[in-house]
């Protein structure tokens, strides 16, 4: 398939599978381990890759939620993701992809600004995380924020909807992002 | 192009966490049951939500996109309409919830309360970066302004530098300087007539002091003056 669906595929039972697309494979990684020790009460299953079209020959359970990794110190991280963006299937930007800027701790070494992953995050209408994947803590909470809203969007948490979810946490950032 | 992609599946110790949880709570006989059961409730409340999110998927998929093309700004407004028609369907929702169970008027106080503190810090972090943005605005200003002032003296400088060598390649000056140099010469023609006439006529000069001071004078070399 060269464009992910969120539907394609029925839900495997008590299973929740993520998606994490960045260029840097050990970041990558180091938050995949973070995110499997974390308590959960459904299986995690995440899936790590460079950039999007994934090849469609490898039998893949239903994705319930992408990540963009987004390194601010590399211009290229963020030309790779742009272009998996297009792989993607409008459904799923309703509350199932989301946005992850690392790199923001050391200004000196950022060559991508912050407005412009702001930017990008509101043209996709998906939230944005900041989080700095190489510090222990940030990266431990981070996974546990991730693992929430994995739950929430795999369906396993009544009541909330990853539509819901995305409208929750849309309201506390929009008011200023006019004026920048 | 296609790009190479890794992909890891890490199924096999998500798995054994997963799993972990449950069954390793197996103490005793009468346990496991328990868990089953909680694990049987558990699917049951998921696969009812996942049950409600594909109906309301289907919902939607019914109604048509319009199908011409709409300029972006237009799509822009279309979009912040429809979220505030969400934001707008959820406050009713949530009233009528309230309405029929007051105990959550607690928990909606407490996040009213939080989110005049989010407010708030969200208006100070807003406010700091403004004053961040002015302070860097006025450095450039500074520097722009200490730019400009080290040019003017620069120029000044180089003006009067000029000054000075025109001053000195003028022609007045040089004609002043050629007949300067005339006039010297003739004033050391006269002196050494005067020198050769004393001389000439052998009188002693050393005896009398005023005459002697003439003769002495006579000897000045003017170019030097």
């Amino acid at each position: 398939m060269s464009v992910l669906r969120p539907q394609d595929q029925l839900p495997g039972l008590n299973a929740a599978t993520i998606l994490l697309v960045g260029t840097d494979d050990a970041l990558l990684q180091q938050l995949a381990d973070a995110m499997l020790k974390e308590d959960c009460a459904s299986t995690l299953k995440v899936h790590l890759a460079q950039s999007l079209p994934l090849p469609s020959n490898v039998n893949r359970p239903r994705i319930d939620l992408i990540v963009f990794v987004v390194n601010l110190h590399s211009k290229y991280s963020l030309q790779n993701v742009e272009e998996s963006l297009h792989h993607v299937d409008a459904t799923f930007f309703l509350g199932k992809v989301g946005f992850l800027a690392t790199g923001a701790g050391q200004d000196n070494h950022c060559s991508i600004h912050r407005n412009t992953v702001l930017r990008l995050a509101h043209t996709y209408r998906s939230p944005l995380f900041f989080c700095d994947l190489e510090v222990e803590g940030f990266r431990a909470t981070m996974a546990q924020r991730l693992v929430r809203m994995l739950q929430i969007c795999a369906g396993h948490v009544p009541g909330v909807s990853a539509l819901n979810l995305l409208s929750l946490m849309r309201s506390s950032e929009n008011p200023f992002l006019e004026d920048v | 192009m296609e790009k190479p992609s890794e992909e890891q599946a890490a199924a096999e110790p998500a798995d054994s966490v997963g799993e972990g949880g449950p069954s390793s709570v197996a103490g005793g006989q009468a346990a496991r049951p328990k868990d089953h059961m909680t694990l049987l409730l558990r699917l049951r409340a998921q696969t009812k939500q996942q049950l409600l999110e594909y109906k309301s998927m289907v919902d939607a998929n019914e109604e048509k996109t319009p199908e011409e093309i709409i300029p972006e700004k237009q799509i822009e407004t279309k979009i912040e309409d429809l979220e505030n028609e969400i934001e707008e369907v959820k406050v009713a929702f949530e009233m009528k919830n309230l309405a029929l169970d007051s105990v959550l008027m607690d928990n909606m106080k407490h996040v009213l309360k939080l989110n005049k503190l989010i407010m708030k810090s969200q208006q100070e972090s807003w406010d700091l970066e403004k004053t961040l943005l002015d302070v860097r605005k006025k450095r450039f200003e500074l520097k722009q302004a200490s730019e400009s002032k080290l040019l003017e003296i620069q120029t000044e400088k180089n003006k009067q530098k000029d000054d000075l060598d025109n001053m000195e390649n003028s022609d007045k000056i040089k004609a002043l300087q050629g007949n300067l140099q005339m006039e010297i010469q003739i004033t050391t023609v006269i002196q050494h007539v005067f020198q050769n006439l004393i001389l000439g006529s052998k009188v002693n000069w050393a005896e009398d002091s005023a005459f002697k001071e003439t003769v002495l004078q006579l000897e000045k070399n003017l170019t030097m003056i």
